[in-house]
C-alpha cells in the first residue's frame, strides 16, 4: 500500500465530508456525501477487501445518495439555513473533544495487512455470524415494511 | 508504508466531523446525512483494525456489513417519519418540531 494514495484519498475524504457537513445547499451536501462515500469503498480497496468496497459502492454510494436527493425535492428542502452561533461553538467544542479522545489512535504501528477474500467473508457469514444475517434480513423486511406504512398517504 | 493509526486517526477525523454536522445542522435530513458519516467512520476503523489485527479476517468486515445493513434500514425509517413531519408542518427543521402536538 502506497502511503500518496492512502493521503489523497484521506485529503478528498474530509474535503468531501466537509462540505457534506457545512453546505447550505442540500443538493450539494447530498452529493459531497456520495463521493465521500465512493472513497471509502477506496479505502476498502486498500485495506484488501473487495467485497466491502462493492457492498459500499452499491448501498452508501448510489442507494442511499439517491433516496437522500428523492427526499430532498419530496420535502422542498434545498437550502437548510445556516447554524447558529452557539450550535458551531457546540459543535467545535464536540469534534475537539473526540480528536483529543481518538489522538492516541495514531500510535497503532502495526503496517501488515491481511486480505479479505470474498469466500472467507461469505463463509463466516453462513456460519459464525448465521444468527445475525437472518436477524439483519428480517430488520430490512421490518424496515420495508415501516417505511411504505408510514409514508402511505391516508385515505380520506 | 500506511499504518493502523492512519486509518484509525481517519476514521477519528470522520468521528468528529460527523458529530459537528449532527449538532450545528437545522435540516433534519442533514442531520440524517450526519449520522450517515458518522456510522461509516465506526464502519472504516471496525474493517482497519479487522484488516490489520485479526487472524480470522471475518469478525470485523461482517461488523461493517451489519453497520450498512441497520445504516440503510434507519435511514429509510427516519427519512418516512420525515415525510411525515412535512405534511404534518410544512417544513423539516428541528424548529418546527419542538412542541409534541402540533
Amino acid at each position: 500500500m502506497s502511503l500518496t494514495a492512502f493521503y489523497l484519498l484521506a485529503v478528498f475524504i474530509i474535503a468531501f465530508a466537509v462540505v457534506a457537513v457545512t453546505a447550505t445547499n442540500m443538493v450539494r451536501a447530498a452529493f459531497s456525501l456520495a463521493v465521500t462515500f465512493f472513497l471509502i469503498a477506496g479505502l476498502y480497496l486498500m485495506l484488501g477487501s473487495p467485497t466491502l468496497a462493492a457492498i459500499q459502492f452499491m448501498v452508501n454510494a448510489s442507494a442511499i445518495p439517491i433516496m437522500t436527493l428523492f427526499i430532498i425535492m419530496m420535502t422542498q428542502s434545498r437550502t437548510t439555513p445556516t447554524p447558529r452561533l452557539w450550535q458551531m461553538v457546540l459543535g467545535f467544542i464536540a469534534a475537539a473533544a473526540v480528536l483529543g479522545f481518538l489522538r492516541a489512535a495514531v500510535e497503532h504501528g502495526e503496517s501488515q495487512t491481511t486480505a479479505a477474500s470474498t469466500a472467507v467473508l461469505g463463509e463466516g457469514l453462513l456460519s459464525a455470524a448465521l444468527l445475525p444475517f437472518e436477524v439483519a434480513s428480517v430488520l430490512l423486511l421490518l424496515a420495508m415494511v415501516g417505511a411504505i406504512a408510514l409514508a402511505r398517504r391516508r385515505a380520506g | 508504508m500506511v499504518t493502523l493509526g492512519h486509518f484509525l486517526l481517519l476514521a477519528g477525523i470522520l468521528l468528529a466531523i460527523g458529530l459537528y454536522g449532527v449538532l450545528t445542522r437545522r435540516n433534519l435530513i442533514a442531520v440524517l446525512m450526519s449520522v450517515e458519516i458518522l456510522l461509516n467512520a465506526a464502519a472504516l476503523a471496525f474493517v482497519s483494525v479487522a484488516a490489520y489485527r485479526d487472524p480470522h479476517l471475518f469478525a470485523g468486515q461482517i461488523f461493517a456489513l451489519f453497520i450498512i445493513v441497520v445504516a440503510a434500514a434507519e435511514l429509510s425509517i427516519g427519512f418516512a417519519i420525515l415525510l411525515n413531519v412535512y405534511r404534518t408542518h410544512g417544513v423539516v427543521d428541528s424548529d418546527a418540531i419542538s412542541e409534541m402536538r402540533g
